[in-house]
């Protein structure tokens, strides 16, 4: 955590989550609902500039997150690519056809999942999941069972792996040969799998146990009061307009300087 | 003695899922979650062969695997939620994108269970909520990736190997799981006491 952790405080961390996860959520539509190639690509680089400036870890550090965007790219984009409709044939070679079509659309998708990714790195880099919760809580009235079950499952999470490296010596102990082969690999993920999730729900029946008689379900409390209290301040404002104004030079650039001009990607 | 007996069941179903429900929930979700998370970097590089497909079932397996073990309405929208949120804990970009995902698939799972209103724990049930929340699936790639727009022969097979993998691993794998966690007696814990029990209190024998 201390590795991504932000060397400096932007508006998006001083942002309410819950004001940060509703205006995400409205650019996640947005760009799902954008079938044209110029706009996504402007979508692309703004949020990507977007994500550098404001999620206040150091750039060199944001480029590691590349890697898997360039994956997401050619993941996304070489199957539509090969495999899309399309009537204007460039390249054929048995079940592969690349067409006009389809090169663009799967260039479409390449950019719409790097605008997918963008958007919603900016969400996850700037929030912390206890804020998240505990502003979920306040604002949008959640169900603190809900929120503190969420909670208190992270925190569990060590605990699992711990049983996994006790599993593992157990084992070991009592002479289990390594996995060699596919079919072994899977008897071996046998004996994981059912040890390991008993465990756990028996430790989280009785964490959710104490959990109750402390009162985290929240059934019988009229008012309740937290920790950590969730307000909206002045950045909630600056962050949706800068989102706002993002989006604008998106549209703004896609209709003064388009790069292709073909419109909708989709076929027909 | 049945009339106390009867206000205690009445009472228990009233108050839906309980925090120990929601809690074992989440966590069998988030073990399901970080296995997807090692795994979904293996499996993307299956992805432009359309192999991944086979295996996608896997996705839908915390939903039918936290309904068979809580049995309760909710549990399947809860337990997708949760896997997915694995994703944003780890920083992930796709976070919110496989939150929607798992959003639309727990309510095809959901719904399946609803449809036999939440009593139907057969293989059958599972298989066809596994195969449902598939078809959520499909649905949401409609938008994201326009795979409407693929060749059709690519497009009944890629989502037909997705709809029998939902009904294999989701369904048939994750009742045998259940069992298999059945025998080891914390299902138990997670039961709320049925009429049945109440009843052999109620039995003269012990007075």
């Amino acid at each position: 955590m201390s590795f991504w952790g932000p060397v400096r405080h932007t508006w998006l961390h001083r942002t309410n989550p819950v004001v940060k996860l509703g205006v995400i959520c409205l650019l996640f539509f947005m760009t799902v609902l954008t079938h044209d190639l110029d706009v996504i690509i402007y979508q692309a680089m703004i949020f990507t500039v977007c994500l550098l400036l404001l999620s206040g870890i150091q750039p060199w550090k944001m480029l590691l997150f590349l890697i898997p965007f360039m994956m997401a790219f050619l993941a996304s984009a070489s199957s539509m690519m090969l495999f899309g409709k399309g009537d204007t044939i460039w390249w054929q070679w048995g079940l592969f056809k690349i067409s006009e079509e389809s090169f663009y659309r799967g260039l479409h998708l390449g950019f719409k999942g790097i605008a997918f990714a963008a958007e919603g790195l900016l969400l996850v880099t700037t929030t912390q999941s206890v804020d998240l919760f505990y502003a979920l809580m306040q604002k949008l009235k959640l169900r603190p069972k809900y929120a503190y079950s969420f909670m208190a499952s992270i925190r569990l999470l060590p605990m699992v792996w711990e049983e996994f490296l006790i599993r593992r010596q157990a084992l070991k102990v009592r002479g289990v040969q390594p996995a060699r082969g596919p079919r072994r690999l899977v008897v071996r993920a046998g004996l994981y799998v059912v040890p390991l999730l008993a465990q756990s729900i028996r430790r989280a029946h009785r964490v959710a146990a104490a959990m109750e008689a402390k009162q985290f379900d929240g059934d019988r409390s009229q008012a309740r009061t937290y920790y950590y209290p969730s307000q909206y301040s002045r950045y909630d404002v600056l962050t949706v307009g800068l989102l706002a104004a993002a989006v604008c030079c998106a549209y703004a650039g896609a209709s003064y300087y388009p790069w292709f001009g073909i419109g909708d990607v989709r076929f027909n | 003695m049945g009339v106390p007996v009867k206000e205690n069941l009445e009472l228990q179903s009233r108050k839906g899922l309980r925090v120990s429900d929601i809690l074992v929930t989440v966590l069998v979700s988030l073990v399901f979650g970080i296995v997807y998370h090692f795994w979904g970097s293996v499996y993307s590089l299956l992805k432009p062969f359309q192999a991944d497909e086979l295996l996608y079932g896997m996705w839908f397996a915390a939903a039918t695997l936290a309904f068979l073990l809580i049995r309760k309405p909710g549990v399947a929208i809860i337990a997708e939620l949760a896997a997915a949120h694995v994703e944003v804990l780890f920083g992930s970009g796709w976070g919110l994108t496989l939150l929607m995902y798992g959003l639309i698939q727990g309510l095809g799972a959901e719904l399946v269970f609803a449809a036999f209103r939440y009593r139907n724990y057969s293989v059958w049930v599972a298989a066809a909520a596994g195969a449902v929340a598939a078809l959520g699936s499909m649905v949401l790639d409609f938008y994201y990736s326009y795979t409407d727009d693929l060749e059709s022969w690519l497009f009944i097979a890629k989502y037909g190997m997705r709809i029998l993998s939902g009904a294999v691993i989701a369904g048939l794998l994750m009742v045998l799981l259940a069992k298999a966690l059945e025998r080891t007696g914390v299902t138990a814990l997670l039961r709320p006491a049925s009429s049945k029990d109440y009843e052999a209190l109620d039995d003269p024998r012990h007075g």
